[in-house]
């Protein structure tokens, strides 16, 4: 059997070996990711049970279009980095710099419309909890509570984003060094399956933030 | 399969110099990605954190000597009761035995050369510090005077001390434990030498495994409930305010989500020790070895069904209350077959009476007779008298100190000679565990009684008719901290002076026990290969032969 | 790369029926089902993207067991608020 000697760490018995356990070890690490961010769905549940009506009508204030195109940037940012994935798992490292710009440039698009433009929004609305909340009266509780689901779940997944834009930008730097190859790609696919799993809490997100509440 | 052979490494440039030698900068040892040695930096941290905590315990018990207390401020004796808490359980139960034993001994056990992500390992370890820092520095300044618990609306709306950095300190260092699980996890399913398949892994690792499985899923759940804590007390977002439409029981059940199987992270790996010690100093095989496995494990799970248990009289409803308390009882059961299999292991052994066989039973004892106490706050009925009463501060100091720190000293007296390459002096380790044992007993057996008379906990003043048991109590923790000086003291003489250790001095079995005391740097200069069942013990005459 | 645009594809489809299904009058207590189109873009996610079905076992173990541990969290954390009685309280005179 012909086999090239690839570099591995003294503990494993091939750079195979190294490569499964580092993947193995992103998917365990995203499996305490769930139970983290599943404190605020399990907080969602109670708020919205307690304060049913208030906390739709804050739902009902969110900025749907602005929180779709969101999604949609999303969504094709994680299939853009995992074509990148395939790209480099045929040895062509061109096209897996091509898709990392495309990648962090989706993500960095997400935030600027998240931050720049959504938060902007709210926060001239008079949407952050405070004093100076927007919606008084009785469903101002429920709506207030929403609202501090929203810019916490909404700020922890940008902080989390901005880690994956990093990441992103960090296999692109190291691709363009040439240190990955048909043989050697481990990194970018442990980078992929983080970035994938921040689009997955986006995607369970967006129905609790932008249509629950939006009766018709 | 994933046991595949190692290429062996070439040997280390002096042979069998053994991992304390292989450097002696300050360097060496902050930068290391050895196991071994990360295990010892934990051990001198957890120790030091130990003896602040137990401080804090002194001054507690001091206070109670009297019924109007010694220390005639409320406010400072909840922060000392509430140092003590925080302290020993995140900075000492919840890693003790993972951190220090389960570093060192995991790799040897599995036949590996070192944790499957070395500079995870390290990295933990300063995070685990960076968090005790934090935590210090809070406590040092004024403390806090919440419980180890922090409780809204006492923490969110009214308490006056450093509630925010306490939290964060917990924070970081959650993280350290997060870290040390994954590694374990990873470790145990992808490191195991040839041969080494589930059904013979020691029960130590499969306690390890069960261990890791709660660090990794429950601590991430407590690092976000602290966080949700911080923003309502610092901006108070209300999500646990009723004023705001929030729920105090919603800070509860996310509390103690993660707590209550925290309990479950600092007793798993006492079994697993214990688990080690029995067969060994019983010259047998682990009786119903599958039996104490598959118990690890559902444990583990079990675990996390019944944090209700602690809210009984919060305000949840009757049915929830319920199906916790069922469950609560469930989980009795596997943690009660582990003893059963420990008795039927030492049943017609030959026992011998070293130190670490004298924690393991005393652990036994302790622990029994702790977890039975459970069953008694388990419920529904009975815990509406005993919560918030010493009975149940009994129960747990039962489990966790009479169980759990016991086990811990088991542990590192029987590893002592694999990690340092000495021998304690027996004789003091015999005396050590005795006087743990009585002391123990002294301290904490009138706890239950007074518990069951009425006298609630957290209080810095009692009625005067509980004056004589809190003496015998306060009594207790002289002899108790006698117990706990007297392994320091010996145990730091054995470095210097203790007789030098042979590779395996109680002849067990285990791969760690063929490595050189203390080993090498990388563990295995020849790949181990595992032919045979855990625990086989040669026993003339034994009508038990495992597998 | 085939599979990427097709699963991106699936997933904007299951994006379009979440959003029209939010427009059917669910009453309040029932509208949270309109997670269910989530759910399957989330199986799309971890088995076109993430690739779950390759790589060890540990994999699918590791992503099970989070799935699992948050399901017992949000089921059994729920069970208390779903159940409580608020009895009335009496006002004073």
């Amino acid at each position: 059997m012909n086999e090239t000697f690839l570099p591995h760490e003294f503990q494993y018995a091939s750079a195979e070996h190294q490569s499964q356990t580092a993947i193995s070890g992103m998917w365990l690490f995203l499996a305490s990711e769930m139970l983290f961010f599943g404190v605020l769905f399990l907080s969602w549940i109670f708020c919205r049970h307690w304060n049913p009506v208030g906390f739709d009508v804050g739902g009902g204030q969110t900025e749907m279009i602005l929180g779709t195109i969101n999604s949609v940037l999303l969504l094709t940012s994680s299939a853009t980095y995992t074509a990148g994935t395939r790209c480099i798992e045929a040895g062509n490292a061109r096209g897996l710099i091509a898709f990392c710009v495309i990648t962090a440039l989706l993500g960095l698009t997400f935030l600027g419309v998240k931050f720049g433009l959504e938060w902007h929004g709210d926060l001239d609305k008079h949407l952050f909890p405070g004093p100076d909340f927007a919606i008084q009266g009785a469903a101002r509780a429920g709506a207030q509570l929403f609202f501090v689901f929203y810019f916490v779940s909404t700020g922890l997944h940008g902080l989390h984003m901005v880690a994956g834009i990093g990441l992103v930008a960090w296999i692109l730097w190291r691709a363009r060094r040439g240190d990955f190859s048909a043989a050697y790609s481990t990194p970018v696919s442990v980078v992929g399956l983080y970035w994938s799993f921040v689009d997955m809490v986006w995607v369970v997100l967006y129905p609790l933030i932008y249509l629950v509440g939006r009766s018709p | 399969m994933n046991a595949t052979a190692l290429q062996d490494v070439p040997p280390p440039r002096e042979t069998q110099e053994s991992y304390l030698q292989d450097g002696f900068s300050l360097r060496s040892w902050l930068l290391t990605t050895d196991h071994k040695r990360i295990a010892i930096l934990y051990l001198a941290s957890i120790t030091a954190f130990f003896f602040i905590g137990g401080s804090a315990a002194a001054l507690v018990r001091y206070n109670l000597l009297v019924p109007q207390g010694m220390i005639h401020s409320a406010e400072t004796y909840n922060r000392l009761f509430t140092m003590h808490g925080v302290v020993m359980v995140w900075f000492f139960l919840v890693p003790a035995v993972p951190v220090t034993l389960g570093n060192f001994v995991v790799p040897l056990m599995l036949g590996a050369r070192d944790l499957a992500f070395p500079k995870l390992n390290l990295f933990s370890w300063y995070l685990f510090i960076l968090g005790g820092i934090v935590v210090l520095y809070s406590l040092f300044t004024g403390g806090v005077d919440t419980g180890w618990t922090f409780y809204t609306p006492l923490t969110t709306a009214y308490s006056k001390g450093h509630v925010v950095a306490t939290v964060v300190g917990i924070f970081i260092a959650g993280f350290s434990s997060i870290a040390t699980g994954l590694n374990f996890i990873v470790t145990i399913h992808r490191l195991r030498a040839p041969g080494l398949t589930w059904f013979r892994l020691p029960v130590f690792l499969w306690s390890l495994y069960a261990t890791s499985v709660i660090l990794v899923l429950a601590t991430p759940v407590l690092a976000m409930t602290l966080l949700l804590l911080a923003f309502e007390r610092i901006f108070h977002i209300g999500v646990f305010d009723p004023a705001f439409g929030g729920d105090p029981l919603l800070f509860q059940h996310l509390f103690w989500f993660y707590s209550h199987p925290a309990v479950y992270i600092m007793i798993l790996p006492g079994f697993g020790i214990v688990s080690e010690i029995i067969p060994a100093f019983s010259r047998k095989p682990l009786f119903g070895y599958s039996f104490v496995v598959w118990a690890s494990i559902g444990i583990a799970v079990i675990s996390f069904l019944v944090w209700g248990h602690h809210m009984f009289v919060a305000g949840t409803s009757l049915l929830s209350a319920l199906v916790f308390s069922i469950l609560s009882y469930m989980v009795a059961v596997p943690s009660a077959i582990k003893v059963f299999n420990w008795i039927g292991t030492m049943h017609k052994g030959y026992i011998h009476f070293d130190a670490p066989m004298l924690y393991a039973l005393g652990f036994i004892g302790l622990f029994t007779m702790g977890g039975l106490t459970g069953l008694f706050v388990a419920a529904l009925a009975a815990d509406v008298h005993l919560t918030q009463t010493y009975f149940v501060v009994a129960h747990f100091h039962y489990v966790m100190v009479g169980g759990m720190v016991s086990a811990f000293f088991a542990g590192l007296h029987y590893w002592w000679p694999k990690i340092t390459g000495r021998m304690y002096p027996e004789m003091w380790g015999r005396a050590g565990a005795l006087t743990i044992f009585i002391g123990f007993h002294l301290t904490f057996f009138p706890q239950f009684i007074l518990g069951y008379l009425g006298m609630p906990r957290r209080y810095h003043a009692y009625p005067p008719e509980f004056q004589v048991l809190n003496v015998l109590s306060s009594a207790g923790t002289t002899i108790l901290a006698a117990g706990y000086l007297l392994p320091l003291a010996y145990l730091t003489w054995s470095l210097l002076r203790g007789e030098r250790a042979p590779a395996n001095p109680w002849e067990a079995t285990g791969l760690e026990w063929k490595t050189p005391s203390p080993p090498p740097t990388h563990n295995f200069t020849v790949t181990p290969m595992v032919d045979s069942a855990p625990y086989s013990y040669p026993t003339p005459g034994s009508r038990h032969r495992h597998e | 790369m085939r599979n990427s645009i097709l699963a991106l594809l699936a997933l904007l489809a299951l994006l379009a029926v979440e959003i029209g299904v939010s427009f059917i009058p669910f009453n309040p207590t029932a509208r949270p089902l309109i997670l269910i189109p989530a759910l399957v873009m989330l199986g799309v996610i971890v088995s076109a993207f993430m690739q779950v079905g390759r790589g060890p076992v540990t994999v699918r173990l590791f992503a099970a067991a989070g799935a699992l541990w948050l399901l017992i969290l949000l089921a059994l954390g729920s069970l208390d608020p779903l159940t409580r009685v608020a009895y009335p309280i009496r006002a004073r005179d």
